[in-house]
């Protein structure tokens, strides 16, 4: 029962990490400049444990788009090594640096391309959780250019129109 | 304080003292191996280093099968592979790098391309991502106390094509055995030991303070910087002191053994940048960047560096010390270590004297930035924060 509400509650934090980067890419410049120094094309894949949810995601040049499947590997696989693992990184009672420091994930591609999606993933962890659990996960917390009520607005309209899908 | 959770690994046996080269036949033998290729590069070659190994394993019914002297200071991607091809044409069964950081590395490259029967290294990108693979006995004899290369997990190997320095992280880089011989290092020139010997005060200080710093790599870069400050200048000063080279060694690896249990930070991030960007020598970049980068770290990593001041000027000289005063005066007894370095053996001190042109700055920086060892440096760094360390460094 524990592993299962683990994986209802893993798979809704990666649709709303996906999600903030979708709306962010269009708030937020800093974010937006991330998105645009990438490759076009340039795909990550995160697995959160043996059976447990998977985001695909793939920067097409405009939009971070979420994919159902994938048939080729993606740029950067990142593989957390148990569901337990997982649980503690989308609820934010770690960040990523200290998952890192766990050896909580491996990795396949190279690291600078998980360099960039950490950096990304920070900034929407800053919008997400409130400023006590940021400043505890986070290294350091950023300013943010916009508020995150914004942020959440964003994500409940995109959320009712399907735009995540 | 002890990690809600934290890994440890070190399977490197260590030969370690008098004759130690003497013993490479009898590991290769444990192995079953009889046919080692040997990596090392022109210099060692020339200086006598790698014949003493050849001649020491041919003397033990053991001649290499292959010698490869063509390991550049700055190795590369394409150097691995063909080392590879080479291994492979010339039918080897084991490797003995014999060199410092570049060798070693490139070595754990080859290592990796044939364990994983590949032939591209490019493809084995990545941090923990590689499972065992076939076993190719792998023996490290290094020519400096600096590198600690020969008991890590990592290998730094610089992208030609990008021009960065990819890092490989996997407990399958690890050699099985590391020879710490002071005959190795007695030719090592002043200026070379003051850097190398900084760089590997820099693994463990970095290992000490960064966020994955755990008891264990806490143990041994404690001692690896108390070795560092009671025989580093002594050595610089004494090349032919074999007691104080074999101590220095023996520091180098114990913070390559601390470093790789708990990563680096903000000094290996940069200075990775700059060796991928400027293609300077990985230790003089140490010496240069460390003290800066330990000043920006200072607020956030203050209890820890406060705690290395007995290991670096004793117990009764740190106890003296106002306990609010002693991350400073650990920030402070660096500094002095490398001025007097500078004055000793003319250790460089700045950027600009290894030749960094400031238009390579912003390059730097940006590459810096996706360097992963920045990932757990105590405070965050950005883009105009690594950008004021380049410019307070120059």
């Amino acid at each position: 029962m524990k592993r299962i509400l683990q994986k209802l509650i893993v798979a809704a934090a990666l649709r709303l990490v996906h999600a903030a980067l979708v709306e962010l890419c269009k708030l937020d410049p800093y974010v937006h400049a991330q998105f645009c120094s990438l490759p076009n094309g340039t795909s990550y894949s995160i697995y959160t444990g043996h059976g447990a949810p998977v985001l695909h995601v793939r920067w097409d040049g405009q939009k971070l788009l979420r994919l159902k499947e994938v048939r080729e590997r993606a740029t950067c696989e990142l593989h957390l090594k148990s569901l337990a693992d997982s649980f503690l990184m989308f609820t934010g009672q770690i960040g990523l640096a200290q998952g890192y420091a766990r050896h909580a994930f491996s990795m396949q591609g190279e690291i600078a391309d998980v360099m960039r999606l950490a950096r990304l993933v920070n900034r929407a962890e800053a919008y997400l959780f409130p400023s006590f659990l940021s400043r505890r996960i986070l290294p350091e917390l950023p300013s943010l250019p916009v508020p995150s009520l914004r942020l959440y607005g964003h994500l409940i309209f995109g959320f009712l129109t399907r735009s995540y899908s | 304080m002890t990690p809600a959770y934290f890994e440890y690994q070190n399977a490197v046996k260590i030969l370690c003292g008098q004759n130690a080269l003497d013993r490479i036949p009898d590991e290769l033998r444990q192995w079953g191996a009889s046919r080692p290729m040997v990596l090392t590069d022109a210099v060692l070659m020339k200086l006598g280093l790698a014949e003493l190994v050849v001649d020491l394993i041919r003397a033990e019914g053991c001649p290499p099968a292959s010698i490869f002297t063509d390991i550049p200071v700055d190795s590369s991607l394409g150097v691995v592979n063909r080392v590879a091809a080479v291994f492979r044409e010339h039918n080897c069964d084991s490797i003995i790098a014999v060199g410092g950081g570049s060798v070693i590395d490139s070595a754990k490259g080859v290592r990796l391309v044939l364990s994983q029967e590949t032939d591209d290294i490019l493809s084995l990108s990545g941090v923990e991502n590689i499972s065992a693979g076939r076993h190719v006995p792998f023996i490290v004899v290094p020519t400096t106390a600096g590198t600690g290369s020969e008991c890590t997990g990592v290998a730094v190997i610089r992208n030609e094509a990008q021009g960065v320095k990819m890092e490989f992280l996997s407990p399958f880089v690890e050699p099985d055995a590391a020879v710490l011989d002071a005959r190795m290092t007695l030719k090592l020139p002043a200026r070379a030991t003051a850097s190398t010997g900084i760089d590997a005060l820099c693994h463990a200080i970095e290992a000490a303070s960064c966020l994955q710093k755990n008891p264990l790599s806490d143990a041994h870069a404690t001692a690896a910087i108390s070795l560092i400050f009671q025989n580093l200048l002594h050595v610089v000063q004494h090349p032919s002191d074999s007691a104080a080279r074999l101590q220095m060694a023996l520091a180098a690896t114990l913070a390559g053994i601390a470093f790789s249990n708990s990563m680096v930070g903000g000094v290996h991030a940069i200075g990775h940048a700059l060796g991928g960007v400027c293609h300077v020598p990985h230790a003089d970049v140490m010496a240069i960047l460390l003290p800066h980068v330990m000043h920006f770290n200072l607020p956030r990593a203050r209890d820890s560096y406060a705690s290395l001041l007995p290991h670096m000027i004793g117990m009764d000289a740190a106890s003296s010390v106002p306990e609010e005063e002693r991350a400073q005066a650990m920030v402070n007894a660096v500094s002095h270590l490398t001025e007097h370095l500078h004055r000793l053996a003319g250790l460089h001190l700045r950027l600009s004297d290894l030749g960094v042109k400031e238009e390579d700055m912003e390059r730097v920086a940006e590459t810096a930035l996706n360097d992963g060892a920045l990932i757990v440096n105590p405070v965050a760094l950005d883009r105009e924060r690594v950008l004021d360390l380049l410019h307070r460094a120059y």
